[in-house]
């Protein structure tokens, strides 16, 4: 097995003045151009985690290895720069005034020569397919678009990875899908880990691999596969199973011979249409 | 709401002026505020005019949109014409009112005062609408680059300056929904008496206060985890280009005084 681009080894966190574990014990590894989501209710953990990832919030115990090296305020840096975080709010992190100086807002701050800005301005843009809005301020953008400037801000930085907190939660399905859609190019395009953070299951069933949260502890990790056929327990933490994956259970309760394993929007109704001419 | 107010505002174009360098019009600008008070006859004030039309017509805006942006101010100045008029007493008698009499130092001193006042509008008004923000921030970034040496936070303000503008819709936007979520539970914005107006606007302040520092908090962790460690080591993507022609217009000013020396009596 190829070396973890992240590794958490019993992780632990707690937020000044309070007596609960944020995250408690928290152990998980993360491969090169893998999909990891870590989803969980909200106060499971999981934008925590986001946070000690980057070097803004620091473990009380435990180890974070990023790219093999330790992180600490020794390599913090070259990890902000290796690492690129979307946050929820598309406003509040468009510092800018147009799109083209928000992509650059990373590069200045690491230090890039103007000349080579421009290039990485460019490229970055035209992998969010965002050209035509190189000089649009940020009141004249979609939610959807601003996101995809936001990570175009971070692949002007050319990242090994990319974190989505939650950073589809506050968009419309159009910008969601939009956005979900350029990250998942860069995923198989250009073999970027993704680490995506949030508590909508459709969204995390298109990862790789799944880590499931609560109360700031691990609950179950592995395929979306595997972690459907929790179900209800899914539920009792509070995440609300994909519609393709509830309709298919009741299906089956119901006497209704489909096969096994859970189903996407997609899959769910090329089994049914097909459910009696395949015998 | 400030739609008839230009003062502040950004007119986009090509013109000579829209092209010149920030710091060039802020720098013309700045001298032309300083030597508007070398003038103190007809033939200074004639010149100092001409050059305030003349820049107002290379940036070509139309007048008529400028004169339209001016009309708020039209009332300070018929004041001060007003005040100059009536209260100086200098040379002849010209027209007496009862006790009130108009004196020829009167009218000359009135006219002048006014002019003086809307002159200096007139240009600060030229900066606003031929610049946008962002390049008055670069400009007075630029320009205040030596105060570095005096540990003058140089690169924070220009920073603030900065965000600020860029907040300025964000927040209006949030403003006229707070607005219309308070006005649907029964706040009345626009009538009753003005102490329940206050209060009304205390419903939308409180709201707007407390999103407000949320944002910053959060732009701030925003900045942190994209690298940003202050203006050490950082580079900057916007440049500023002094041109040829940026010379030429501040030689032009450099003229202007020059010429307002000779010719003030």
């Amino acid at each position: 097995m190829a070396e973890p681009i992240l590794s958490i080894e019993g992780v632990s966190f707690r937020y000044p003045n309070q007596s609960d574990y944020a995250v408690q014990n928290v152990s998980f590894t993360a491969e090169r151009g893998e999909w990891l989501a870590i989803v969980g209710h909200n106060g499971s953990g999981k934008s925590t985690i986001a946070r000690m990832l980057i070097g803004l919030l620091r473990p009380e115990r435990g180890a974070i290895r990023l790219f093999g090296r330790l992180l600490n305020d020794a390599t913090v840096w070259e990890v902000r720069r290796r690492v690129g975080l979307v946050f929820q709010n598309p406003d509040n992190q468009f510092v800018g005034a147009t799109v083209e100086d928000d992509i650059a807002f990373a590069l200045e701050n690491n230090g890039i020569p103007r000349s080579e800005m421009v290039e990485r301005i460019r490229e970055a843009i035209r992998q969010v397919h965002m050209e035509p809005f190189l000089h649009y301020e940020p009141h004249r953008l979609s939610g959807g678009q601003k996101q995809r400037v936001a990570i175009a801000g971070i692949l002007a930085l050319r990242p090994d990875m990319i974190i989505l907190d939650e950073a589809t939660s506050m968009l419309d399905p159009r910008g969601r899908e939009e956005v979900l859609e350029t990250v998942r190019r860069l995923n198989r395009q250009q073999r970027i880990t993704v680490l995506s953070i949030t508590h909508d299951l459709e969204e995390a069933a298109k990862a790789d691999r799944l880590i499931v949260m609560n109360k700031g502890e691990v609950m179950a990790e592995g395929t979306p596969e595997q972690i459907f056929r929790l179900g209800s327990k899914l539920e009792r933490i509070g995440l609300d199973l994909p519609f393709a994956v509830k309709m298919g259970s009741r299906l089956r309760e119901q006497g209704i011979p489909l096969r096994a394993g859970y189903f996407t929007t997609e899959e769910l109704v090329e089994e049914l249409w097909t459910l009696y001419s395949k015998k | 709401m400030t739609n008839h107010l230009i003062i502040g505002q950004y007119v986009p174009g090509h013109s000579v002026i829209h092209r010149l360098d920030p710091r060039a019009k802020l720098l013309i600008v700045f001298a032309y505020v300083l030597i508007v008070f070398l003038a103190n006859n007809a033939a200074t004030y004639a010149l100092l005019s001409l050059f305030a039309l003349a820049f107002a017509a290379l940036s070509r805006i139309p007048f008529s949109f400028i004169a339209r942006g001016l009309k708020p101010i039209l009332w300070v100045v018929l004041f001060t014409l007003l005040l100059h008029l009536f209260m100086t007493k200098e040379g002849d008698v010209i027209y007496q009112i009862g006790a009130l009499s108009v004196y020829e130092g009167g009218i000359k001193q009135g006219i002048f005062i006014s002019l003086r006042f809307l002159l200096l509008v007139l240009m600060t008004t030229m900066l606003t609408l031929t610049t946008t923000p962002i390049e008055v921030t670069d400009g007075v970034e630029s320009l205040l680059g030596p105060l570095k040496k005096m540990r003058v936070p140089v690169h924070e303000l220009a920073l603030m300056m900065a965000i600020s503008l860029r907040f300025i819709p964000t927040l209006m936007e949030e403003t006229e929904k707070i607005m219309k979520a308070q006005a649907a539970r029964g706040v009345d914005f626009s009538g009753g008496r003005f102490s329940e107006r206050m209060k009304a606007i205390v419903s939308l302040l409180v709201p707007l206060f407390i999103s407000s520092f949320k944002r910053a908090d959060e732009l701030a962790t925003a900045m942190e985890a994209r690298g940003y460690r202050g203006g050490e080591g950082r580079t900057k993507f916007r440049q500023l280009a002094w041109k040829p022609v940026d010379t030429v217009f501040l030689a032009a000013v450099a003229l202007l005084a020059a010429l307002l020396c000779l010719l003030r009596s």
